[in-house]
């Protein structure tokens, strides 16, 4: 086969690939921006039997109607708080933890790393049932305590730094140890500041998770005024009846923090899920 | 790694001197992992060998649970829309996948936009994504009918219920897969692409020859793992179908939610959660085993 | 007083010993070279000594106090690392003033020293730089600087110049021992380049397997080396090496038959070695010299090198090639010429089946 004909088949392949590209493209956006055109409709609109894409009328209604309802701004509230406080407690135990393993040594050090990653494991949703009782016993149920306690433990967030400790160079540390650095220090103002990317990319990836956390805030809580939005967001039903365009309001504004999140560090997201699951 | 072991061991003078540090560092984390996750884990293993409710414990009966647990047709029915729920993602996830990954790895100039928009779904919350495809999914208003025709309610169809959620689970999590494929694409050294296209290969001969082999490690953890995502299943299944119509869309973790919170079985729940603990871990098993043995075959 | 005393020091990696037993003594102000081959444990020593490895046996004082188990700050000491190991993230102010910073020191005087070691440097221009933007000179200044601002009693020095190139490196010896004269401290060199102990170390200490195989000045370790590996460790090319028999006495020197057959003298006492033993004959290429008569030889490279030319011979019942520096002036044969070698008994030296040196005789001392 000559060079050209391979170029030719090789432009061939790139149409086909446009094509393809641009297909999935619209595919994959089509769903949210059905659902933003929605909810930029009269309720009417979105239930008539006259069907089409784009809205005949267009209105904020459904977003003023479905802030005003109440509770979205409280769940709002309620997933930045547990989502913030989630992600800053995971890193800062994460991060001493990881360093210890990494670089102190000390008795029992193998053993209780394997332990740790064995929660790896084990999936959360085996200890539901352990885990509500003991909340129950702590009277920590429909609790912000409860609902951010039991994601701070993170075996996968350790792991990662570990893994990145370990590969910063030892002269580091030997140079701040001889400057007279305790351990405490050298983490604090040599192996922090060097691992700036990765824990901002663990910090987002977590924050991303903890905002999305259905199942664990399912469990804990009881009441309306407690919910994360995961949760809040299927109870629009009972607070919006059948109103669709309410509900795709609904739905956005509860996607919109974490979209937000990941356009705004679109790098670092991937860069933590990737970490998150062994690849680089 | 010997080296940087002993000379922090030396510069606080011993190993004995380093564990004080190391303790301090590791108390918070150690205090909620025990918690947390050992104190639970056990507890789940004990309760499967009693009888309790949610709130109390009532008496030691040893493997009863789980002799009623074999003989369960929930439970088996449960699993089977499980591992159905699997088969129906697995597959659509990881060819969709790279199907993606490898659009991302060659358009170049658009690659922020195109990445962009097969992985937003993915931080979405679910319920987003549920109250989404519950619109779509609408049997008169719902714009999947308005383009297929018909008046399909498509959650209340017990043969399409969970099909539906499939698709839906698919748009919302492909973009982890692309992720993976695209680093596993991105690892391949551009050298053998230009060593096999100077050897006149192109299209679907690289792709057979090159790519697809040296993607192997990729793809078989981006199965398991998909594998092991599917199996784990509650959200999607519980918010849109409750579980029905009839059961068919009731998996695993919906089954063991409702012994442990409607019936307050807590004994029984906690042995199919071990049931399902063990059919997890053994599909990791199989993952990395799997990877092992591929990895030999192919040196 | 920075002194520095080590006694009996060894090292262990579980079973493995690879300190031997190490007895030094370095005095105040001396700037001593631990020079050896990859592996041969000076860096091991050089770390035990700055705190960063245990002392699995054996005591080190410094000053007089023995500190093997304090803390690396707590010594007295600072290190220059071969990577420099500047932190990244800090400008190269903060990187010097670190210490300081730690040891709670008043952040004008941190300013204070930080300024003078910087100009004394001639990196004051740099202050506000990270590393990564600084050249691989500059940074090694920087990683220098940092351990003058300590006033530190000994300065340890982890083969510093070996990440510079050819130019860099001979400019930066030069400075090294005006830093010495400079300061009067305490200084401990580790290096496996032969040519920068020579040149930078007032007492050289070669180490082989863990073990010091000579302690010396450089002309005493070059002039009268204890044994085969010192020998051939410094001066380049290596000291040449062919295999002789002990065939007898002559006055007070020893006579060796080569193996072509023929005898030569060498102003080395045999002892108590009778006839026959094997020894080796050690000869330096300067101490080599093109002849009417001597032993035989066929020329095989020659390479010019400006103000020297190597000659390398091949001696019939000798393994590889023998060198020999012909210097300007002299004629260079041609390749496959025969030539004939000759030596001065004086500079020869023999050594016993062991690799200790053969004890040169009076005629031997008053050559040198």
């Amino acid at each position: 086969m000559n060079m050209s004909s391979a170029h030719k088949s090789n432009l061939g392949w790139s149409a086909v690939g446009a094509v393809c590209a641009i297909v999935l493209a619209l595919l994959w956006a089509a769903p949210l921006l059905w659902a933003l055109s929605t909810a930029l409709r009269p309720e009417l609109e979105t239930v008539s039997a006259d069907f089409h894409w784009l809205p005949q009328a267009w209105t904020l209604d459904a977003f003023r109607k479905t802030l005003a309802a109440g509770n979205l701004l409280r769940w709002l509230f309620n997933s930045a708080l547990v989502a913030l406080s989630v992600t800053v407690v995971t890193m800062a135990i994460s991060l001493m933890a990881a360093y210890a393993f990494s670089q102190l040594r000390f008795r029992g050090k193998g053993i209780l790393f394997a332990l740790a990653m064995l929660a790896f494991l084990l999936p959360f949703e085996a200890l539901l049932v352990p885990l509500f009782r003991t909340m129950n016993q702590l009277g920590m149920i429909n609790s912000y305590a409860g609902i951010v306690l039991p994601q701070v433990v993170s075996p996968v967030v350790i792991y990662v730094f570990k893994q990145f400790f370990d590969e910063i160079p030892a002269d580091f540390r030997e140079a701040a140890v001889m400057d007279g650095a305790g351990p405490l220090r050298v983490l604090w103002s040599v192996y922090l500041p060097i691992s700036g990317n990765i824990v901002w990319a663990m910090a987002i990836v977590t924050f991303i998770a903890a905002w999305n956390n259905f199942l664990w805030p399912f469990i804990i809580v009881t009441s309306t005024d407690m919910m994360t939005i995961p949760l809040g967001l299927t109870q629009t039903y009972d607070a919006f009846g059948v109103r669709y365009a309410q509900l795709m309001a609904a739905a956005l504004l509860g996607a919109f923090p974490v979209a937000l999140a990941y356009i705004l560090f679109q790098k670092k997201v991937t860069q933590g899920f990737l970490a998150a699951s062994g690849l680089k | 790694m010997q080296r940087a072991e002993s000379s922090i061991a030396a510069a606080t003078g011993s190993p004995r001197r380093e564990g004080l540090p190391a303790l301090l560092l590791l108390a918070p984390f150690l205090a909620a992992f025990i918690l947390f996750f050992l104190v639970p884990a056990f507890e789940t293993f004990w309760l499967s060998l009693t009888e309790s409710s949610l709130t109390r414990t009532n008496g030691f009966v040893g493997l009863a649970n789980y002799a009623t647990l074999v003989q369960d047709p929930s439970f088996w029915d449960a699993l089977g829309n499980t591992f159905y729920f699997a088969l129906l993602t697995v597959i659509p996830l990881t060819a969709i996948g790279l199907l993606m990954a490898m659009l991302v790895n060659h358009f170049v100039r658009a690659q922020g936009w195109l990445q962009g928009v097969f992985f937003l779904p993915f931080v979405l919350p679910i319920s987003v994504m549920t109250l989404i495809a519950d619109w779509m999914l609408q049997p008169s208003s719902g714009v999947i009918n308005h383009i297929l025709g018909g008046q399909r309610p498509w959650l209340a169809d017990p043969s399409w219920a969970l099909p539906a959620v499939a698709i839906g689970t698919v748009w919302w999590t492909v973009g982890f897969n692309m992720l993976l494929f695209l680093a596993g694409l991105r690892n391949i050294p551009a050298e053998q692409y230009e060593a096999a296209a100077l050897d006149g290969a192109s299209g679907w001969t690289l792709f057979r020859h090159i790519t697809w082999p040296a993607l192997r490690p990729v793809t078989t953890t981006a199965l398991i793992l998909q594998l092991i995502a599917s199996l784990k299943v509650f959200g999607q299944t519980y918010i849109l179908t409750s579980g029905g119509p009839f059961n068919t869309t009731r998996v695993t973790l919906h089954y063991m939610y409702e012994t442990a919170f409607t019936q307050s079985d807590a004994g029984y729940a906690a042995a199919i959660a071990m049931a399902f603990v063990a059919v997890v871990i053994l599909l990791s098993l199989l993952q990395v085993w799997l990877v092992r043995y591929l990895a030999r075959r192919d040196a | 007083m920075a002194s520095v005393r080590l006694r009996g020091i060894e090292k262990r990696y579980g079973d493995n010993l690879v300190i031997k037993g190490i007895d030094l003594d370095i005095e105040d102000g001396q700037f001593v070279v631990f020079v050896g081959p990859s592996g041969c444990g000076k860096s091991t020593l050089l770390r035990m000594i700055a705190g960063l490895e245990d002392i699995s046996s054996g005591t080190l004082e410094l000053d007089g106090k023995v500190c093997n188990g304090v803390e690396p700050a707590k010594r007295g000491i600072a290190m220059v690392f071969q990577s420099y190991a500047l932190y990244p993230h800090m400008t190269v102010a903060e990187n010097m003033g670190f210490a300081l910073k730690l040891a709670k020191v008043p952040q004008a005087e941190i300013g204070e020293r930080v300024r003078r070691a910087a100009d004394a440097l001639q990196i004051g221009h740099l202050l506000e730089r990270k590393p990564k933007a600084l050249s691989g000179g500059q940074r090694q200044r920087v990683a220098i600087g940092r351990a003058i601002v300590r006033k530190p009693e000994v300065f340890l020095f982890d083969e510093p110049l070996s990440n510079l190139d050819a130019a860099l490196r001979a400019q930066t010896r030069v400075e090294l021992a005006h830093l010495h004269r400079e300061l009067g401290s305490t200084m401990i060199y580790v290096t496996h380049d032969q040519v920068e102990a020579m040149t930078l170390g007032q007492k050289i200490v070669v180490f082989n397997g863990g073990r010091i195989e000579q302690v010396g000045t450089p002309l005493e370790l070059y002039e009268r080396p204890a044994n085969l590996f010192v020998a051939g460790f410094l001066g380049s090319p290596r000291m040449n090496v062919i295999p002789v028999t002990l065939a007898g006495e002559e006055g007070d020197a020893a006579v060796v038959r080569l193996p072509d057959g023929s005898t030569a003298a060498v102003a080395a006492g045999a002892g108590r070695l009778a006839p026959g033993a094997a020894l080796r004959l050690g000869l330096r290429p300067e101490h080599l010299r093109l002849a009417s008569t001597g032993f035989g030889a066929t020329v095989g490279l020659v390479e010019y090198l400006g103000d020297v030319t190597l000659v390398h011979v091949q001696v019939p019942g000798v393994d590889g090639m023998l060198a020999v520096k012909v210097y300007s002036g002299g004629p260079a044969p041609a390749s496959g010429s025969r030539v004939a070698l000759a030596f001065d008994p004086a500079r020869a030296y023999l050594f016993d089946e062991s690799g200790a040196a053969l004890s040169s005789t009076t005629a031997h001392a008053a050559a040198l």
